[in-house]
């Protein structure tokens, strides 16, 4: 039983290596802008302590919660009724392509008219941005339900809010995952950027405060806890992945193995 | 009990009508196991579709118990040939047996009861909390049927159900076909292209044209109640009517 050290080499092997070349190239540089990573680990703890991650990281994982369900609930919500009905995709898809087109960072200025620039617009920018890979995969994913399984739910009589459970949901939910997936970096990006514009608190606008005055280590051991933050929410995310598509991993790796 | 009265079936798509089924008639009566054998492309599985109110024909009728089947009639249960794909993958095999009686609000403790019942009766009493792809197909198909008993139905409708498995699970499952139908004395319609399995199984074999399809011929099979896969086969009249059932299907073919 050699597995759990492999595994623990192929997820860390890499990142290892790289940081070790940071190290490394870094050691003897003098240049302002990018100082020795050595440096920016010292400066990290007196950086981040608990009273900072209070104050400025917290309030930013709450917002990025928020509008991460706000996305998740209303793309799979408005997903699984546009991708049950044919008509409904007609009308709404050319629109859908439209919005997905826009970067969500442009929303920031039109958003910040509407909602100001407190609490509610960061959740909104983040849940406008990270809704549309969430709701184009889940339309996806409903409308191509395979047909067998609709015939026999059908023979069955099985409808309503029964076949949404058992049928509609599951059937999608590989595709659904997928949109998900892609929208946490999405959330993460526009969590960030939507602290650049106007903020007086969070991890977006603690980066730029120490860039503005040029305390560049600490800038830099941000950037790192942002890093930290993307790994480890994809980390739990493939955790929730597994469980809930357990079925679909599994029908896969037996796949292979016929 | 199952009546088919001058069926019809056009497609139309981008311009383009396809007739797939002319005018079909032909009864089911109660307790009966009918086979219904044709050239490929011959509408079958359309038949099946409109038989189980799956899909609406273009004229004609189903009756079943007398009444017109508008949608999918309560009474009646459906194998399909993509074992595979009529599963539901994240359900476990109980649970994939038990989704249809939930539906007709049966209580836990009958629900239960026939679940047990049913795999007994495939033969998968223990891999009740498996899940359908950690099972061969042929094992896979046994969940699709024990669904179907369970569900109490008064017709089992099988649309070429043995069409993907290997020889060897096909004649047992043939067989457990034959057994569940004795015991559980359910009317079953059953769709093949198969001429041997279609003889080997019914009471009376159904022969469909070409498509268009009309009925070409309604022949009774006069073998045995009692059917084995060794001495029925061997038997001097399988192979007469089987002979004949072939040649049917290939006027059939040519039109003739």
């Amino acid at each position: 039983m050699n597995r759990v050290p492999q595994r623990l080499a192929a997820t860390f092997g890499l990142p290892a290596l790289l940081v070790a070349f940071w190290w490394w190239a870094s050691a003897d540089s003098t240049s302002f802008y990018l100082p020795p990573l050595r440096q920016i680990i010292a400066v990290f703890p007196q950086v981040w302590t608990v009273d900072r991650l209070e104050t400025d990281v917290l309030p930013s994982l709450a917002r990025l919660a928020a509008g991460y369900l706000l996305a998740a609930a209303g793309g799979i919500g408005v997903g699984v009724l546009i991708g049950r009905s044919r008509v409904l995709r007609g009308i709404a898809e050319p629109g859908l392509e439209f919005f997905r087109a826009i970067p969500p960072p442009v929303l920031v200025p039109v958003l910040m008219l509407f909602a100001g620039i407190g609490d509610q617009m960061k959740i909104i920018v983040i849940a406008t941005g990270a809704l549309w890979p969430i709701l184009l995969n889940t339309v996806e994913g409903v409308r191509a339900v395979d047909p067998v399984l609709v015939d026999t739910a059908r023979a069955y009589r099985i409808s309503g809010l029964r076949r949404l459970r058992k049928l509609t949901l599951p059937a999608a939910g590989p595709q659904i995952f997928a949109g998900l997936r892609q929208a946490v970096s999405i959330a993460i990006i526009l969590m960030v950027i939507s602290e650049m514009f106007a903020a007086n608190e969070g991890l977006g606008f603690a980066i730029i405060q120490f860039q503005r005055s040029f305390a560049i280590p600490e800038m830099w051991s941000g950037t790192i806890l942002l890093g930290l933050i993307g790994f480890g929410l994809a980390w739990a995310f493939r955790v929730v992945e597994r469980r809930v598509l357990f079925w679909y991993f599994g029908m896969r790796f037996e796949g292979r193995r016929r | 009990m199952l009546d088919v009265e001058h069926l019809r079936k056009v497609y139309d798509s981008h311009g383009r009508s396809v007739e797939a089924l002319r005018d079909l008639s032909f009864r089911v009566g109660a307790g009966e196991l009918v086979c219904l054998v044709g050239p490929s492309g011959c509408g079958k599985t359309t038949l099946l579709r409109c038989i189980a109110g799956l899909l609406e024909p273009t004229s004609g009728r189903t009756l079943l118990e007398g009444r017109p089947v508008t949608g999918p009639p309560e009474r009646m249960a459906v194998v399909l040939q993509e074992y595979g794909r009529s599963l539901f993958p994240w359900m476990t095999v109980a649970a994939n047996v038990e989704l249809p009686l939930r539906e007709k609000k049966l209580p836990k403790a009958r629900r239960r009861e026939l679940v047990a019942k049913a795999l007994a009766e495939v033969g998968l009493a223990d891999a009740g909390t498996a899940y359908p792809w950690q099972l061969s197909g042929g094992m896979q198909q046994r969940v699709a049927i024990a669904r179907a008993v369970a569900y109490e139905p008064h017709v089992l409708l099988m649309d070429e159900p043995f069409a993907a498995v290997d020889a060897q699970t096909r004649a047992d499952l043939e067989d457990l076909v034959r057994r569940i139908w004795q015991d559980l004395g359910v009317t079953i319609l059953f769709v093949t292209h198969d001429i041997d399995e279609a003889v080997y199984l019914g009471q009376r074999v159904v022969i469909l044209s070409n498509s268009p399809t009309v009925v070409q011929e309604d022949l009774s099979v006069d073998l045995p109640a009692e059917r084995d896969q060794l001495t029925t086969r061997s038997d001097p009249r399988f192979t007469t009517l089987r002979g004949h059932v072939y040649e049917q299907i290939q006027k059939a073919k040519t039109g003739a």
